[in-house]
């Protein structure tokens, strides 16, 4: 172990925390994920919106396809015209937000007009100032994580044996996964029905009636973007980060060569840690919370 | 390269089947919602079966990967594959329990159990009307672990035998990706697209999983062993 490869892993986690928060918040400005069937059904039950609706593939797939697009120019650039590895990871970030653009729109287009029979609209002004932002979520997401790539291939030793672009494939899958099963709950579970009871999942009576109107004016994909920022977008970076700086760090502290066990040792200690954090959680938030109100089964809390 | 068929093959495929099996077998251990979990709305991640199952099986990968370019031997290699794998899913499950808990401010609970059967907590009282549960309660929190642990098991096993045929990192990741892929899909249609963990009533079911991975398993190995040697460093 080395200061400067610790220093390296440590940069690699901050990379991967940036690039989970804005993989977060890129998925609720566009509407992308699970959340959006509630968005879908929302016109179909008689309340049409003005929210993003970008939903044409799952999260890990297309943060897949961005970061992998990401990577592969990187990889072109570097190994072909020995650019500079930032320079490189820049142009790479920015071919994948125009693909992103590209897919946004379409997107949009395409969802809103095949809803056109429940009244919903094609909001041009929403495209203008909504996707621009989407584009830069996502440019920040692919740079993070072409970074993590180059680090992982040409710095932190020992070097992967992966080629960049499918490491960057690999950690789009993950972002995703990652971005789709934690951020998500925030924008699905709070803040796309607010005026429900605190304190409880969304009853099935309610599917599709979802808040309309915003904080001033009608609620758009931006206002969900600030909500979401505060809390779901950075769970999802800390999930991510948590992975990537954990899994690299018991790679540098210990060397895979001559300390293999203790390497993996380490990491079921994590394992075992997290595990036991949750039952915490988990006992804390039934003694906080206590029962619903109204439960009539025969099983005493 | 050329081909050559002898023992050796059989080796291979025999690992590209049974890692296949372990990542069909691991898909049923790990906690999916779907959709509705993604609104606070049943217990489990909120995301799909593949989606999460590939994500934590293919970080495994990459810890595999690192540890293949040190060493030839398979136990460090498996074993790192299933830390790796486990420490992705339980940092999800961690972080996303983290806004059940204080963002949407709900307990978590199992609608599939009256009792956890590892805390002895009941459920029902704290199911929230209307829902069929939420969060990641301490059975599908373990659940989940042990899943992550087989997918990553399996998808090391899948990439060791890629590896030693080819000698190509790049060519043996895409292959393990593509069949693990194969083998995550199958038993998600098996449980229809959520479930709980070994306690939930759908797990019972592996059995079917098991015999359409097993038969995808073999093509996919035949395939392998043909195309593999092509790819060659």
């Amino acid at each position: 172990m080395d200061a400067f490869g610790m220093g390296i892993c440590a940069a690699a986690g901050a990379l991967a925390f940036v690039a989970g928060a804005s993989e977060d918040i890129d998925s609720d400005i566009g509407s992308q994920s699970n959340p959006n069937s509630q968005v879908q059904l929302a016109a179909q039950v008689g309340n049409p919106h003005r929210i993003y609706n970008k939903a044409i593939a799952g999260e890990p797939p297309s943060n897949a396809l961005w970061c992998a697009v990401a990577c592969l120019m990187a990889y072109v650039l570097i190994e072909g015209y020995h650019m500079p590895l930032l320079f490189a990871a820049v142009a790479g970030a920015s071919l994948a937000a125009l693909f992103d653009g590209v897919m946004a729109t379409s997107a949009y287009l395409g969802r809103s007009a095949s809803q056109s029979r429940f009244n919903q609209w094609i909001y041009l002004d929403i495209i203008r100032y909504t996707t621009p932002s989407i584009m830069a979520h996502v440019w920040i997401t692919s740079f993070c994580i072409t970074l993590i790539a180059i680090i992982q291939v040409y710095v932190l030793t020992p070097h992967h044996p992966f080629p960049i672009p499918v490491i960057g494939l690999i950690w789009g899958i993950t972002v995703g996964a990652i971005g789709s099963s934690v951020g998500d709950i925030h924008y699905g579970g709070e803040r796309e029905f607010q005026w429900r009871l605190f304190g409880q999942g969304l009853n099935t009576m309610l599917s599709g009636q979802i808040v309309r109107k915003a904080e001033a004016g009608l609620r758009n994909s931006i206002d969900n973007a600030w909500f979401c920022a505060k809390f779901g977008g950075p769970c999802t970076g800390l999930g991510f980060g948590l992975t990537v700086f954990l899994d690299n760090w018991r790679t540098t502290v210990f060397d895979p060569v001559t300390q293999a066990p203790l390497a993996i040792a380490m990491g079921c200690f994590f394992v075992i840690a997290m595990n036991v954090y949750n039952l915490y959680m988990e006992i804390s938030a039934r003694k906080k919370y206590g029962p619903y109100p109204g439960y009539k089964g025969d099983i005493p809390a | 390269m050329s081909m050559t068929f002898d023992i050796n093959t059989l080796i291979y495929m025999l690992e590209i089947i049974v890692g296949g099996l372990l990542v069909s077998v691991g898909v049923h251990f790990v906690p999916v919602g779907g959709a509705p979990a993604a609104m606070a709305q049943a217990t489990g991640i909120g995301t799909g079966t593949v989606t999460l199952a590939a994500g934590s099986g293919l970080t495994g990968l990459l810890s595999a990967g690192l540890m293949m370019s040190v060493t030839d031997n398979i136990w460090p290699i498996l074993a790192t594959g299933a830390v790796g794998s486990m420490i992705m899913m339980d940092a999800t499950m961690l972080t996303g329990d983290f806004i059940y808990s204080y963002a949407v401010g709900a307990p978590y609970a199992s609608a599939k159990v009256n009792y956890d059967p590892i805390t002895m907590f009941p459920q029902p009282p704290y199911v929230a009307p209307g829902t069929v549960g939420q969060g990641i309660p301490t059975v599908c929190f373990v659940s989940g672990t042990i899943g992550a642990l087989l997918g990553g098991v399996g998808g090391a096993m899948i990439y060791y035998p890629c590896m030693q045929i080819s000698g190509n990192p790049a060519s043996s990741a895409i292959f393990a990706i593509g069949i693990f892929f194969v083998q995550a899909v199958i038993p998600s249609w098996n449980i229809q697209g959520t479930i709980e963990g070994f306690h939930d009533p759908k797990f019972k079911k592996w059995p079917l999983a098991f015999k359409a991975s097993l038969i995808a398993g073999i093509l996919l190995a035949i395939m392998t062993v043909l195309i593999q040697p092509l790819g060659g460093a």
